[in-house]
């Protein structure tokens, strides 16, 4: 982990060679709004446009999404000039056209003073709902959870995550780590006398033994014994009576 | 309802023989599914579950490749493709009329089957024939300078 210095707003600060300028300035106190990225999946980011800001580097300056814009040496970096504020306010009106219905898409365009987009809001057959397409959540499904059950589907305006043929997916294990991933709420995944229901399919939940509250799916703790090794004794109790 | 029976089990064959022509590889798969939409004219879902077995792929990367690609149908298409270039040019020398003109005589909407499955009609953006605008596409045959007065004459061939 070699240390570099750069500048973030005109403040020299501490960051790690080829880290993403979003954590470097996180890290450092400098808030980057940004729905797509997320820190503990190194594929994830580079589809929101939110977190856009002006990286200059050897006397050229750009726009970049910073979070996969990686830290170099000499790097000088604006998070709040007016062309990057511009830009943003721009990034999210058209997403707030895409989403009306997203609470965290309308809260963050409220904060750049828009509260109605000017354009058309898509309400006709292409509605995603409040999918923004980021495709965080497949890419938990597959990198993290490791199972696929989900994946990005059709293309262009059309493009939203789902199971395969729109049925009941086998290879789903009702863990929710996608709803968990969704940045804009996207996902419904409702949990009810012991079922849980995401993605259209029902799954039993096993209960804790100590003080009867059903905490995960059965089809999860099968798929960690199975992958891990795991003591199946282990899951008996909820993490708040292990 | 006898008659679905065979053909599901004739289905099933085919794509069991498909899939063996391949090596076990990701690689493979587009390949297989182009193979499928060829001996089908669509990619049943029966194909792109056993597909997804024999290659050790998951479901889910199967189908996301199957709705990405145009070239891929999910749907039974009909014995011929019929295509209505909708690109610039031949919209502006009337490829709306004539497209009109195929679905009012076949009792077909843009982008779906006729009835007896003869024909899929579809609208396309630019098949790269600006020149013989306005262009209808059957199968692989390309018929230029089309009139709407003339278009059925051109269908009427593959009845």
């Amino acid at each position: 982990m070699e240390k570099i210095t750069i500048i973030i707003d005109g403040k020299q600060v501490e960051a790690v060679k080829d880290q993403p300028v979003l954590m470097a300035a996180r890290e450092n106190g400098i808030d980057i709004p940004a729905l797509c990225h997320h820190p503990e999946l190194e594929s994830s980011g580079g589809s929101c446009r939110v977190c856009l800001v002006e990286a200059v580097q050897g006397g050229r300056s750009r726009i970049v999404t910073s979070c996969n814009y990686p830290v170099r040496a000499g790097l000088e970096v604006n998070t709040s000039t007016d062309q990057v504020m511009k830009i943003r306010k721009g990034v999210l009106e058209l997403l707030l056209c895409r989403v009306p219905d997203s609470e965290v898409v309308r809260g963050l365009a409220s904060k750049y003073g828009i509260d109605e987009p000017r354009f058309f809001k898509d309400e006709g057959e292409n509605n995603r709902y409040k999918c923004i397409a980021c495709s965080l959540c497949t890419q938990v499904c597959e990198d993290v959870v490791g199972v696929s059950a989900i994946s990005m589907q059709n293309r262009g305006v059309e493009k939203a995550p789902g199971t395969p043929f729109h049925k009941d997916s086998q290879a789903c294990i009702g863990c929710g780590a996608c709803a968990y991933a969704c940045p804009t709420g996207a996902i419904s995944m409702k949990d009810s006398k012991g079922v849980r229901t995401i993605w259209g399919r029902k799954f039993k939940m096993a209960a804790c033994s100590v003080c009867g509250k059903p905490y995960i799916p059965q089809a999860q703790v099968d798929w960690i014994v199975k992958t891990t090794g795991k003591d199946r004794a282990f899951f008996d109790k909820c993490p708040d009576h292990r | 309802m006898g008659a679905n029976v065979q053909k599901n089990k004739i289905d099933v064959k085919k794509i069991d023989r498909i899939i063996k022509g391949y090596d076990k590889s990701e690689e493979s798969l587009l390949a297989i599914l182009q193979d499928f939409q060829r001996a089908f004219q669509y990619v049943p879902e029966e194909g792109m579950k056993r597909l997804s077995r024999a290659m050790g792929v998951p479901e889910s990367k199967i189908y996301a490749m199957g709705t990405f690609y145009k070239a891929l149908s999910l749907k039974p298409r009909g014995k011929h493709t019929c295509k209505v270039c909708m690109g610039t040019a031949c919209h502006l020398k009337g490829a709306g009329q004539i497209l009109e003109t195929i679905e009012r005589e076949l009792k077909v909407k843009r982008n779906s089957t006729t009835e007896d499955g003869l024909f899929t009609v579809e609208s396309v953006n630019c098949v790269g024939a600006c020149a013989m605008a306005p262009v209808v596409v059957v199968d692989e045959s390309y018929a230029g300078h089309v009139r709407q007065s003339k278009v059925m004459d051109i269908l009427d061939k593959y009845k």
